[in-house]
């Protein structure tokens, strides 16, 4: 038995290994020091980023009201479906259990999962689950830990299509608008507005977002929120319209079935009573997200539902011109209220035939009858009398061929015809043939919002600036004073008496006329095509465009309308009875009950005047502003 | 058998040190796991030290050097255990490693480690030359080695290199030569690039060292598990975020955080100043256990302590720096710290042989 070995070699080679030990935990010290000590506050901020979220709480958007504070506008709350993909154990377990309980597909959720290797986020199953939905997944919260219900405000239009292209719609900001002032401070999948009041006074009615930070485990799943860091969403302030809801429904009814445009607006401050444009929109269809498909049906759509005809759609004026042609003549001198004119139901000038309508001819006319009965070679003769220059100017005073400067996007202009436009743009010398037919409105084009400024202007002699926001947040918005244009009143006078003709009995707009209120009126006809066509062709689709344009009542008068029904034959048939809807709602005339009661005495005439020799002016629809 | 003299020659130093550091293994373990479907987990982790200390104590009755003795059986013992595994064992998240005694999963390879050490420990006492070439260490080495290949099949990379430092500490001890030292260097890079290539690394184990290598960027993978734990050792700074307070370790980004990366938790929570602490602890158990190795009165219990330490230097050294996202991730558990009732009892175990070495320095 050896007792004493001899290890004096195995010591030796045991101190190198202790010491071999030491040096190691020497180095791993001096790596954590560097680690910890050195490198601590970087490694302290990444913990710290690592369990902080932040979740942006999306800030209601404020209300609009109606100048009675009626609800226009609103947002109510919805339940969106949410998926967190990190936190589940079986995706495919927990998507194919998603599509049977909310009976969409399953690629329409694959779809949305980030990308590999994207950090991870929660996705929105389905927005604006009904209440059965919103019950099947609670009933399996605990299953599926990973579905969760998120109450979010939605925009919500009570009114349905009512107003819609005032009032517009809510979407995901798009990546052009991120740079434009009204969108400031929305960034990336914000929703906006993209369209009507929404759009325009959209960074008004954005409320402040609101900010969770929240505590996340590994999985991504909420353990806590960080109270101090968090923020609450501030509702964005209220918007009051000028827009009278009662007003807009008898609108709304009165139109139904029909296509055009339609304004009422207070002829003494230019706001804006009720607005219609048909076809329209559902701006609810929106709120939630419209599937591509359905955007873009509408935005082919032939009828152009997303055209605002009030303010974008531009026509022909027809007639309704013709107080413009009047109000200059007066102001001008050209005539007198009494002279007269002879009318043989053509007018020869220039080594043309200018023909009067199918009702002439009207024989010796002076102005007032003139307007009543529409007499073209009156205003043929008048305008040759005013020439091109100054006719153009008092259009443009009256605000035609130019835009009113409403608060709405994209407004177009149209064309008030003139030798400097004649020769800016077409670099031609004005041809005097063709000023009696401005005087009679063929070559220009306008908005019925102009019409609605120029019968305003006609009632009261001042120039108003059309407005749909009263306030913002309870604060008055500053409108445009009324411009006085200077008229004599002797002008406005012989103006209104014509136009009192008008919806009298026997006048071409006596649909627009009320029960012992009287009300003023001009009928107008914008041709769609040639007359040779129209008289081969019968379709609907060419038939012209009725105009319809007054005021009421007659003296003092508190509602001024212009009403376009689009192929509608002529203005008195089809534009004259809504107009006379609106003055009976808005001045609480009671109407006969049965529609178009009243029988004249005298036989009805023929929708106004279907124009002369010369072309046609298609009806021009801008799908934007110029 | 246990005598006055023996209990006198007891290194309490030593066993105080492993002591603590159990303790603040539980410790760590409670505050890593209280708030999960794992609370109470330290509980058990108690029992584990408890039997582990009793095993210790009934250990040291048995003379080191008939335990060696039989270390041939042992070794046979160990191989059939090994096979078994392979064979019988349920499959738990992928891997054969466990056998199931009630209520209970062993892992053999942990017991391996303690029959290996005794092994080499007498093959290479009974050697009885100066130096050692590499013809002399051929056979043990192809002993171990098919041990290693058994558990590395498992698959547990991490437990099967633990007995190459074994190896190779006993080897040096009993004389290898310097040039078969840095021949063995040469050939064992050839055969890390062999097996790069073989089927024996599997992709994850290679997804794993291109990520550490930067030769794969994947911060949501398997760098993910590297880059969490350096961010909660990190966060700790100087004095740490306090007891149960590390919000690494508390939301879950820290991984494995009661069994490979318990050490992550105790940096983040205690700062610098616990891992100082506890380094130190493990430098403590180093170094007295090797200073057992200097004492001990002949080889075999040189080199049984020594193949023990070389284990554990490798297990606290690579465990730690992986913590500290220096080496690629491995599930390599920290002696006396990771939860675990297998790695405890053979850690306990294993302390409990180096006692004994040092107890019977005197004795027949």
């Amino acid at each position: 038995m050896r007792i004493y070995e001899d290890l004096r070699a195995v010591q030796t080679r045991v101190t190198v290994i202790q010491y071999v030990a030491v040096a190691l935990v020497a180095f791993l010290m001096i790596a954590f020091w560097h680690l910890q000590v050195v490198r601590g506050r970087y490694y302290r901020n990444l913990a710290e980023n690592n369990r902080r979220r932040n979740v942006p709480i999306a800030a209601p958007r404020g209300i609009l009201r109606d100048r009675n504070a009626a609800i226009l506008v609103d947002n109510r709350p919805s339940f969106n479906v949410v998926l967190s993909p990190e936190q589940t154990l079986n995706l495919d377990r927990t998507i194919g259990k998603l599509s049977h309980l909310l009976q969409i597909g399953e690629a329409p959720i694959r779809e949305k999962l980030p990308r590999r290797g994207a950090p991870p986020r929660d996705i929105v199953v389905k927005a604006d689950a009904s209440r059965a939905d919103v019950a099947a997944i609670e009933a399996r919260r605990l299953e599926f830990p990973e579905m969760a219900i998120h109450v979010v405000p939605l925009r919500s239009y009570p009114l349905g299509a009512a107003a819609a292209h005032v009032l517009g719609y809510v979407g995901e900001i798009r990546g052009d608008q991120l740079q434009r002032a009204n969108y400031h401070g929305a960034t990336a999948g914000d929703i906006v507005g993209q369209f009507g009041i929404e759009e325009r006074y959209n960074s008004e009615l954005m409320g402040k977002d609101g900010l969770r930070v929240v505590i996340v485990n590994s999985r991504g799943a909420e353990v806590g929120e960080d109270k101090e860091l968090s923020s609450a969403p501030a509702v964005g302030p209220s918007v009051t319209l000028t827009l009278d809801a009662g007003l807009q429904s008898v609108l709304e009814r009165a139109f139904a079935g029909r296509s055009g445009a339609a304004v009422a607006i207070d002829p003494n401050n230019g706001e804006i009573l009720a607005m219609t444009s048909v076809p329209a929109f559902n701006p609810n269809d929106f709120a939630v997200g419209i599937d591509a498909a359905g955007f873009r049906r509408l935005q082919n759509d032939p009828e152009k539902p997303f055209v605002n005809r009030v303010t974008q759609g531009i026509y022909p004026p027809g007639s309704t011109f013709k107080l413009a042609t009047a109000i200059a003549a007066l102001e001008e001198r050209v005539i007198t209220p009494e002279t007269r004119i002879h009318c043989s139901g053509i007018y020869e000038k220039y080594g043309r035939v200018y023909h009067c309508h199918e009702l002439g001819p009207h024989g010796s006319v002076n102005i007032e009858q003139a307007i009543t009965a529409s007499c073209n070679v009156f205003f043929y003769e008048v305008g040759v009398r005013l020439e091109i220059d100054r006719l153009a100017r008092y259009a443009k005073m009256l605000g035609l061929g130019i835009p009113t400067g409403i608060d709405l996007p994209s407004e177009a202009a149209g064309v008030m015809p003139s030798r400097e436009w004649k020769r800016e743009r077409r670099g031609e010398d004005w041809y005097p043939g063709e000023t009696p037919m401005v005087a009679i409105g063929q070559l220009s084009t306008v908005t019925a919002m102009q019409l609605a400024r120029v019968v305003a202007a006609a009632a009261t002699g001042k120039r108003v600036t059309p407005h749909l926001v009263k306030s913002v947040g309870g604060k008055n918005v500053p409108v445009t004073s009324p411009l006085d244009l200077g008229f004599r009143p002797e002008t406005l006078q012989v103006v209104h008496r014509g136009m009192r003709g008008v919806t009298s009995p026997g006048g071409t707009g006596w649909r627009a006329g009320l029960p012992g209120v009287p009300v003023c009126g001009k009928t107008g006809t914008a041709q769609v095509v040639g007359k040779a066509r129209l008289a081969k062709d019968s379709s609907a689709d060419v038939q012209p465009h009725g105009w319809f344009i007054g005021f009421a009542p007659a003296e003092n008068p508190t509602i001024a309308v212009a009403i376009l029904v689009e192929h509608a034959g002529g203005g008195g048939k089809a534009a004259a009875p809504i107009a006379q809807q609106l003055f009976a709602h808005y001045l609480g005339v009671k109407l006969p009950p049965a529609p178009g009661a009243p029988v004249p005495v005298v036989p009805e005439p023929a929708e106004a005047e279907p124009a002369p020799t010369a072309a046609p002016t298609p009806a021009v629809i801008a799908g934007t502003a110029p | 058998m246990v005598d006055r003299r023996l209990l006198f020659n007891m290194d309490w130093v030593l066993l105080g040190a492993t002591v603590l550091l159990c303790i603040i293994g539980i410790a760590t373990i409670h505050s890593a796991t209280y708030t999960g479907h794992n609370a109470g987990l330290y509980v058990k982790q108690i029992y584990f030290v408890l039997i582990g200390l009793g095993a210790l104590a009934v250990s040291l009755v048995a003379d080191y050097r008939r335990l060696a003795d039989r270390s041939p059986l042992l070794y046979l013992l160990a191989l059939a255990a090994l096979l078994a595994v392979f064979f019988f064992s349920p499959t738990i998240a992928n891997v054969r490693r466990w056998f199931r005694v009630g209520p209970v999963l062993v892992q053999p390879s942990e017991f391996v480690k303690l029959a290996a050490a005794l092994f080499v420990a007498k093959v290479f006492a009974e050697a009885k030359k100066d130096t050692l070439g590499v013809t002399d260490i051929a056979l043990p080495g192809i002993a171990i080695g098919v041990l290693a290949a058994l558990i590395a099949k498992q698959p547990d990379l991490g437990t099967a290199f633990c007995l190459v430092p074994l190896f190779l500490t006993v080897a040096f001890l009993a004389g290898l030569r310097f040039r078969t030292i840095i021949g063995l260097a040469v050939l064992s890079m050839i055969l890390v690039t062999a097996a790069w290539q073989s089927p024996l690394i599997e992709d994850y184990q290679r997804t794993r060292v291109r990520i550490f290598l930067g030769l794969k960027d994947d911060p949501q993978g398997a760098g993910w598990q590297s880059r969490q734990s350096v961010i909660a050792v990190g966060s700790g700074g100087l004095t740490g975020r306090g007891f149960k307070e590390g919000t690494q370790s508390q939301l879950g980004y820290t991984p494995a955080r009661h069994t490979d990366f318990i050490f992550s938790v105790l940096a983040e929570e205690t700062g610098f100043v616990g891992v100082v602490v506890v380094l130190g602890l493990y430098l403590l158990v180093l170094w007295r256990g090797l200073e057992t190795a200097h004492l001990a009165r002949d080889r075999i219990g040189a080199f049984l302590v020594a193949g023990i330490m070389g284990s554990f230097i490798f297990q606290v050294i690579y465990n730690v720096a992986m913590v500290g996202g220096l080496v690629p991730v491995k599930g390599l558990p920290l002696p006396f710290m990771t939860y675990g009732g297998s790695s405890v009892l053979s850690s306990l175990l294993a302390i409990g042989l180096v006692l004994n070495v040092r107890m019977r320095r005197f004795a027949n």
